[in-house]
């Protein structure tokens, strides 16, 4: 019994560079040969890696959505394993194709469509995004160092606001107690030697 | 001796339960810095939530999307 399913495949970035259509044949190629009814597959993006696969940080991700017999995928594994030019693979089931999957993998066969050469495999992210926060971050160390010369710098992060607090409030009371209970006795005295 | 209660992250609702393990900026709100997945006290999902969570958690780590640690 066939069932549609989503595959994700890393591709080494040095087969990518060498051509990437060439690099998107090697899985289709394999899917085929295993009886897939190939419904879409784009490159979904490249990116640095979270932890290093076979010696590469950066690596070409493609999805793809395939129809096939399960008896088949054992075999489609193994194929996948022994690639050394496939880093990783997940294949996972799924009811129909995501809305938008099928059009977006027509585009990518257009003529102006161009995949951008991978970047080198040491190379960083290219984040501007975090360098904003980071301004920010330095206004705020900025403004509790300004708060340091007052004091408390630690424990203002910490909870300043409610230890200044209380200790004022645990002071009065007590103080407060003192002389109140002192007055309810006198006030307990004089019901009673009124009393008698 | 006053017990922290840790903040609860605001997930979505039980009626769009679906976890995308391609959603990396997603997921990582619900891990630790050391790369731990959160509890379902901290992230407020219900059992069924939660373990989706998990379950795209582990297939985005496997696919190198997120650390197994830090």
């Amino acid at each position: 019994m066939s069932q549609i399913y989503e595959g994700m495949f890393l591709l080494d970035n040095d087969v990518v560079r060498e051509g990437y259509e060439g690099a998107k044949a090697l899985v289709t190629g394999a899917l085929d040969k295993h009886g897939a009814t190939l419904l879409s597959a784009r490159r979904w993006d490249e990116r640095r890696l979270a932890y290093p696969i076979k010696g590469r940080r950066r690596a070409t991700f493609l999805i793809t959505y395939y129809q096939i017999d399960g008896n088949e995928i054992p075999g489609l594994r193994r194929e996948f394993d022994l690639s050394e030019k496939v880093l990783r693979y997940l294949f996972n089931s799924v009811d129909a194709v995501p809305e938008g999957e099928v059009e977006l993998a027509q585009a990518e066969g257009a003529t102006d469509f161009t995949v951008p050469e991978p970047p080198a495999d040491d190379a960083p992210d290219p984040e501007p995004e975090p360098e904003e926060p980071e301004e920010g971050e330095e206004g705020e160390e900025g403004t509790s160092g300004e708060a340091a010369p007052d004091g408390a710098e630690q424990a203002s992060e910490d909870a300043p606001e409610p230890a200044s607090e209380e200790a004022p409030e645990v002071a009065s009371p007590e103080t407060s107690e003192a002389p109140a209970s002192e007055g309810s006795d006198e006030s307990d005295e004089t019901p009673e030697k009124q009393e008698a | 001796m006053v017990r922290k209660i840790p903040k609860v992250i605001a997930g979505p609702s039980c009626d769009d339960p679906v976890i995308d393990h391609k959603d990396t900026e997603y997921l990582s709100k619900f891990l630790t810095p050391q790369g731990q997945i959160v509890s379902r006290r901290r992230s407020g999902f219900c059992t069924q939530c939660q373990r989706q969570l998990k379950k795209a958690v582990k297939r985005a780590r496997h696919l190198a999307l997120l650390p197994f640690v830090g």
